[in-house]
């Protein structure tokens, strides 16, 4: 059973062709590939085998396992995701205690140096580890241990990235992030409260397509996920432009669906994929909800004021600003119109009719 | 009347720049998405092919002239220019390269009409005398003799008589008043007189009225696939004023891609006001028909066919649930070809690459798409409603050793006709 591809793999559970290459696509897509990559992403999926996958889990509320692994219908990212060989999992495995443990040390002995390590939850160094351990050993220890023969590792949620919430003042518990306490391995932080399911699967894909991680950016973050801000990608952004804000959550701002910027959404400062790729299978996202971004993937989050806190509020009248800027903008823009009509009407003034006798340049 | 130069295809150019090609000109992202849709791209693999760099001297032209960095940058110098070479460059995408088949227009994420503004920029080429030798001959033809292939009246006329002869069957000149003109195309007349008859027994059945005009009856539009409106205007203003003369209530479009384009959608904003008469393709009119009882079909083609859109027909003019309708009507094994209906892939030979020779071996490249399409399907026959689409369907399948027969949709409705009454007697 592991001998098989991953193209052999989903044949056998009854995924189509043309349902793996439009996977494929919007994997190519979503990794801001060029159109001209979906067949190589193919080919490299296709051919591509099971890679050993431990899964770890510290101080964590497994809601990124929920929101990664969890789907009603088993959807092509489940099936990938069915498709690693995910060897060791607290939540997810059928074994326990020392067979869990003996799985995870046998995964690790057969693929040593090639194995993925998935880390969610933060890791706790107060008391010498012992605020959580698991069979024994503290979650440093383990860390360390497994770290050593990974090819790589990926943080799933923002605990693991930066600390998350078991690291939010007054941080009892002295709680560290993956990349604090490793240093020596490549790591990919997917950081999000939690983080969006087609993410995973895309450096996932990314990994099994190229065999490498994807492009980072100062945060270790992939940067065809986190580059761009919510803000930016936002479909509530017109109303931004136009000075139009919700002011409370039930007035007529709130109902037409204006910006929740006064009412405290961290879009503007927050790097992730909701406005573009959405949840629960494209269904929505908070914003499209009604409520504003609470920054969950940047670091830090819980201690970067209240969620209601507008990020800054501006002192002059916004409304009345944009509307000057605006009308300026408009004048500008009316007076290049004018220009570019002349130019277009010259050309349609001078122009002559053509006959058949005015195509050939002998005649 | 002054001889072709750049300036004036340059001015032509500027001429054509509106609010919308402005706007296609700034939203385009360059996503490269259009390449793929693009069949001339992706049979030659060739990046020149795509769609919106085959509109790049009209961009250029765009920037210097329209905008503020572009009028700054050529103040400096450094735009870059558009001259004799430019045009000599481009000649060969603009007219050989592109069947305006609109699938670029189609997959475009910011919605640009790329298929618009290459029939656009021609207007600029054919103005700067870089219209293709064999769209000259065609258009010149069209204009002097009145049909793009040389056809004239007494060859429409010697079919009519083939036709009275064969079968019994007629095909009225300039009758007044009657409820449907019926145009053909010069390809019908010669080597596809099975339309003709098709129509006479059609007609004949549906008990309707119908007529050839003299003046008018060719329905092609070469100044529409050469890309010069004042000559479009002149070929589609001659079925205007015939239709209008016998005061018919109905222009029928024959089995003709582009001839429906111009006639339908591009005909008007030619001549600048709205028709008296409306014009219907024949495969909404066979439908119509049918939908009504007027004509019905007996029998069944049992042989596995399948259908290709021609693009202007399907993609541009809208009509692809009719065709299928039909066939479900008078075939048991029908079959749709992978993308059919508005995504449907360009035969290659459309606006006016096939009447261009120089296009001929892209033109080949170009069918390998339909090729590998018709070879996945293994059909026995192939199903059509264009004339120019079905001799270059032809000629592929020739030149790649494929033997399939390829009918027009009107003349494989009118063998499954149930028989007149008459007739039997």
């Amino acid at each position: 059973m592991n001998d098989l591809t991953l193209g052999e793999r989903l044949r056998q559970r009854g995924v189509s062709r043309r349902g793996f290459m439009k996977f494929c696509a919007a994997t190519a897509s979503m990794m801001a590939l060029p159109p001209m990559m979906i067949p190589k992403v193919a080919a490299a999926l296709e051919q591509a085998k099971k890679p050993s996958v431990i899964w770890l889990s510290f101080q964590e509320c497994t809601a990124c396992t929920e929101s990664l692994t969890r789907s009603h219908a088993p959807s092509i990212e489940g099936l990938i995701f069915d498709h690693i060989s995910l060897d060791y999992h607290h939540t997810l495995q059928a074994a326990a205690g020392h067979a869990a443990e003996h799985a995870r040390e046998e995964a690790m002995k057969e693929h040593w140096g090639k194995y993925l390590v998935v880390v969610d939850g933060s890791i706790p160094m107060g008391a010498n580890g012992a605020y959580s351990t698991v069979a024994g050993h503290s979650n440093v220890d383990t860390m360390h241990e497994v770290a050593e023969g990974a090819a790589a590792i990926i943080a799933v949620g923002t605990c693991a990235a930066y600390g998350g919430l078991p690291m939010a003042d007054p941080n009892p518990t002295d709680a560290v992030s993956v990349e604090d306490l490793v240093t020596d391995k490549p790591i990919v932080n997917v950081p999000g409260c939690p983080p969006i399911p087609t993410v995973m699967t895309g450096v996932l894909a990314h990994f099994l397509t190229f065999g490498r991680l994807p492009e980072l950016d100062h945060l270790k973050r992939p940067k065809v996920f986190y580059g761009q801000n919510i803000h930016d990608r936002c479909y509530r952004r017109p109303f931004y432009e136009r000075g139009e804000f919700a002011e409370t959550f039930d007035d007529e701002g709130a109902r037409k669906g204006w910006c929740l910027y006064k009412l405290g959404c961290k879009g503007p400062t927050t790097y992730n994929a909701c406005a573009t790729a959405k949840w629960n299978e494209g269904t929505s996202w908070p914003v499209e909800a009604g409520h504003g971004c609470i920054g969950c993937s940047e670091p830090r989050f819980w201690d970067a004021g209240g969620f209601y806190q507008a990020l800054s509020v501006p002192t002059s009248d916004v409304g009345s600003t944009i509307l000057t800027a605006g009308a300026a903008g408009l004048a500008v823009g009316a007076a290049a119109a004018v220009l570019n009509k002349k130019t277009k009407g010259a050309a349609v003034a001078n122009r002559e009719t053509i006959t058949i006798k005015d195509l050939s340049k002998e005649s | 009347m002054s001889a072709p130069s750049v300036e004036k295809g340059i001015q032509f150019i500027k001429g054509q720049i509106d609010a919308p090609v402005a706007s296609f000109f700034s939203a385009c992202v360059h996503c490269g998405l259009c390449a793929e849709a693009c069949l001339f791209f992706t049979e030659t693999g060739d990046p020149k092919y795509t769609p919106i760099n085959k509109v790049e001297p009209m961009r250029r032209i765009w920037e210097s002239e329209f905008t503020l960095f572009g009028k700054l940058k050529s103040m400096l110098g450094m735009g870059e220019k558009v001259d004799e070479a430019t045009f000599a460059e481009w000649e060969t995408l603009v007219y050989d390269g592109c069947t305006l088949c609109g699938r670029c227009s189609l997959v475009c994420p910011v919605g640009n009409d790329i298929s618009g503004m290459i029939r656009k920029v021609r207007e600029g080429f054919a103005a700067a005398g870089h219209a293709p030798e064999g769209l000259i001959g065609a258009s010149t033809r069209a204009v002097e003799i009145g049909s793009p292939m040389g056809v004239k009246l007494p060859a429409v006329k010697a079919q009519i008589k083939h036709l009275q002869q064969d079968t019994g069957l007629d095909a009225p000149l300039d009758v007044k008043g009657a409820e449907y003109m019926v145009l053909l195309s010069s390809m019908e007349i010669m080597n596809f007189p099975e339309y003709l008859e098709a129509i006479a027994r059609i007609m004949k059945q549906a008990g309707k009225t119908w007529t050839i005009a003299s003046k008018a009856f060719e329905a092609t539009n070469s100044g529409i696939q050469i890309g010069v409106s004042d000559i479009a205007k002149v070929l589609v203003s001659r079925i205007v004023d015939a239709a209008e003369e016998l005061g018919v209530k109905t222009v029928i479009s024959p089995e003709c891609g582009h001839a429906f384009t111009a006639i339908r959608w591009d005909g008007a904003n030619l001549i600048g006001r709205p028709y008296n008469f409306e014009v219907k393709h024949i495969l909404e009119v066979l439908d119509e028909f049918v939908e009504q009882g007027l004509i019905k079909t007996e029998g069944k083609e049992d042989a596995k066919v399948t259908y290709h859109d021609p693009c202007q027909i399907a993609r541009k003019g809208g009509v692809v649930k009719q065709p299928r309708n039909l066939l479900n009507k008078i075939a048991n094994n029908f079959v749709e070809m992978e993308d059919g209906g508005e995504m449907n892939w360009c035969c290659g030979g459309g606006g006016g690459v096939s009447a261009n020779e120089r296009a001929d071996e892209v033109k080949l490249t170009a069918f390998n798409k339909k090729k590998s399409q018709l070879q996945a399907l293994g059909v026995d026959t192939l199903v059509t409603a264009c004339a120019n689409c079905r001799l270059t369907l032809e000629e592929g399948l020739e030149e790649n050793e494929m033997d399939m027969p390829i009918v027009g949709l009107t003349e494989m409705l009118a063998e499954y006709l149930v028989e007149d009454k008459k007739e039997e007697a």
